[in-house]
């Protein structure tokens, strides 16, 4: 795992208080909304405040949340591409 | 001054802000709910000792955060979605000029979140986090 996709996994558990889950227990390319994760409008909203303030990187909009949201690979993929080097 | 009425669909006796004191759209409220004698909630809460419901105290805050919008909500559907870390540190009194500060946090898809405080007198009696969800 590289290390930005495990800080991704870590905020997201911290976030979301998912306690008691462990960063291996997250697939890679499970989506995070309806199945998957299972998480709702609100945890939407928290993963763009959490996102922000870890990582820098702004979700403008549901379009941007679409395409971050997909699962934790394209949410590492969008942070890696929009994070100030 | 905030045309209040013209901007939230809260009425008596459920309109729970009476004066907007500072307002910047999307970033901070704060404003001004004078408790009165004549709440009606005050009857039953308590017969012997009238306080103000806790739970009122965060709808409150829940309507100073609909300033936070910069057009009037009338014909908007608006929920409060969520509260968190909601504390209670003291009661507020008929009597009692309760100031409600609201700072945005954040929003995505309709969904707001809020930090809120209401305090009397320099005295805080309340903090929550509020999630608000407009359709």
């Amino acid at each position: 795992m590289t290390d930005l996709k495990l800080r991704v996994k870590e905020m997201i558990i911290e976030r979301l208080k998912l306690e008691g889950m462990a960063p291996d227990q997250i697939e890679d390319q499970a989506p995070l909304f309806g199945e998957g994760l299972g998480l709702d409008s609100i945890d939407a909203l928290e993963l763009v405040l959490g996102i922000e303030q870890v990582f820098g990187v702004k979700i403008e909009d549901e379009a941007a949340g679409m395409k971050a949201f997909k699962s934790v690979q394209a949410l590492t993929d969008f942070i890696a591409e929009h994070r100030k080097a | 001054m905030t045309d209040i009425p013209a901007h939230l669909p809260h009425r008596y006796p459920f309109l729970l802000v009476d004066r907007v004191l500072e307002r910047e759209p999307g970033v901070r409220v704060v404003a001004e709910k004078l408790v009165t004698n004549g709440e009606p909630y005050l009857q039953g809460h308590f017969a012997e000792r009238p306080l103000v419901p806790g739970v009122l105290l965060l709808e409150m805050l829940a309507q100073a955060g609909g300033f936070l919008e910069a057009e009037p909500l009338h014909g908007a559907a608006i929920f409060l979605a969520g509260v968190q870390d909601a504390r209670f540190k003291a009661p507020a009194f008929p009597g009692d000029r309760l100031r409600l500060e609201v700072d945005a946090e954040g929003a995505f898809a309709g969904l707001m979140k809020l930090k809120g405080a209401v305090s009397c007198e320099g005295r805080g009696l309340c903090t929550a986090t509020l999630l608000v969800k407009r359709l």
